[in-house]
């Protein structure tokens, strides 16, 4: 049994399987809050416990998921390539929508951090919590922040913004579709931008451009930010 | 073989981010360095679609799988943050209502910015 416990075979089949019923039970529900990896997680975090097997063990099959964010995040660019017209059409509104947001996304993480009291750490690994996890979890260990707590934030934001968003945007007036793609895809990435998908086909799109452009523009805020601070 | 390429194509992009991340001295993260190289190269018709697309689909479509192992990192570093994650999960949410109300009401701007310009444009005709 502990020999079965410490197979890379065993875990990996387990997560996928953990994550197959997690899609099963939203698709079921329909509810953004059944995430299917945030059930998938549960789950397998229920059964490590319970189990008493380290996070180190699993980690021997975890690296092998894991590996496969890289290639997932430059494949990024095929969606954006496919959306070029849309892009170049509203060049000006996106470019500078994600910029503005970015910004803000960044200074109000440091500004609730201060205000919550949350330590130097903590508060490096928030910064990057709006963007796409592969980009943020990237950024994070580049200011010194700790990756785990990076994409807890990453996630719940996204859950957050997919749930909340929508009612939120229409209550401030939002009614344009790119306007709302955009909103959505800067403040939730991915996640939100499975929520925009059924808002609508131009929300979908530019959320999911989004996702790239927030994601460059703040890598390069951070990048920036991190010579002027060191 | 024809994924097998496709994912070959993707690694090399990942590959050369890594280098010119090495180069600018980790200044930018090599996956965001290798995005922008393949949205070069596509542009550029250097790669063609067809060459990356189903690959880069199947890995965009089960994206949010492979982050599990990092999410799972939670269980080792739960007792550091345990005193902080209420405050945490707040600041999460805070701060995704401000980041899409900033980002709604730049483009709301940016629109009526545009819409002006092209009306003066009409006004001289």
């Amino acid at each position: 049994m502990t020999e079965l416990l410490s197979s890379s075979s065993f875990w990996l089949c387990l997560s996928i399987g953990c994550y197959a019923l997690g899609q099963k039970i939203q698709q079921k529900t329909g509810s953004p809050l059944c995430n299917p990896l945030l059930i998938a997680s549960v789950l397998v975090g229920a059964l490590l416990v319970l189990t008493g097997t380290s996070y180190q063990t699993y980690n021997e099959s975890g690296r092998l998921i894991a590996f496969f964010l890289t290639p997932a995040t430059v494949a990024l660019a095929v969606p954006i390539y496919r959306k070029l017209d849309v892009l170049k059409k509203n060049l000006l509104p996106i470019l500078s929508g994600a910029l503005v947001g970015s910004v803000v996304s960044i200074g109000s993480v440091i500004g609730f951090c201060r205000l919550f009291g949350l330590s130097d750490v903590t508060t490096r690994s928030l910064v990057p919590k709006s963007v796409t996890t592969p980009i943020g979890v990237a950024l994070s260990e580049m200011l010194g922040g700790l990756a785990p707590v990076t994409t807890i934030a990453i996630i719940f934001t996204g859950i957050v913004g997919a749930i909340l968003l929508p009612a939120f945007l229409k209550c401030i007036g939002v009614r344009n579709p790119v306007q709302m793609g955009l909103s959505m895809g800067t403040a939730a990435h991915a996640v939100g931008t499975s929520r925009a998908i059924e808002l609508g086909e131009t929300e979908g799109a530019i959320s999911g451009l989004a996702i790239g452009v927030a994601g460059l523009l703040t890598a390069l805020l951070v990048s920036v930010g991190s010579v002027f601070v060191t | 073989m024809k994924y097998l390429k496709q994912l070959g194509v993707l690694l090399a992009c990942c590959a050369a981010g890594d280098a010119l991340s090495i180069l600018l001295r980790g200044r930018l993260p090599g996956n965001v360095l290798g995005l922008t190289l393949l949205l070069a190269l596509l542009v550029l018709g250097r790669v063609r679609l067809s060459q990356t697309e189903d690959a880069a689909d199947f890995l965009l479509q089960n994206m949010a799988f492979f982050f599990l192992p990092a999410c799972l990192g939670v269980l080792e570093i739960f007792s550091q943050i345990k005193s902080e994650i209420l405050a945490i999960l707040a600041v999460c949410a805070l701060t995704t209502l401000c980041t899409a109300a900033a980002t709604a009401l730049t483009v709301h701007l940016m629109f009526k910015l545009q819409h002006r310009e092209t009306e003066e444009a009409f006004d001289h005709d």
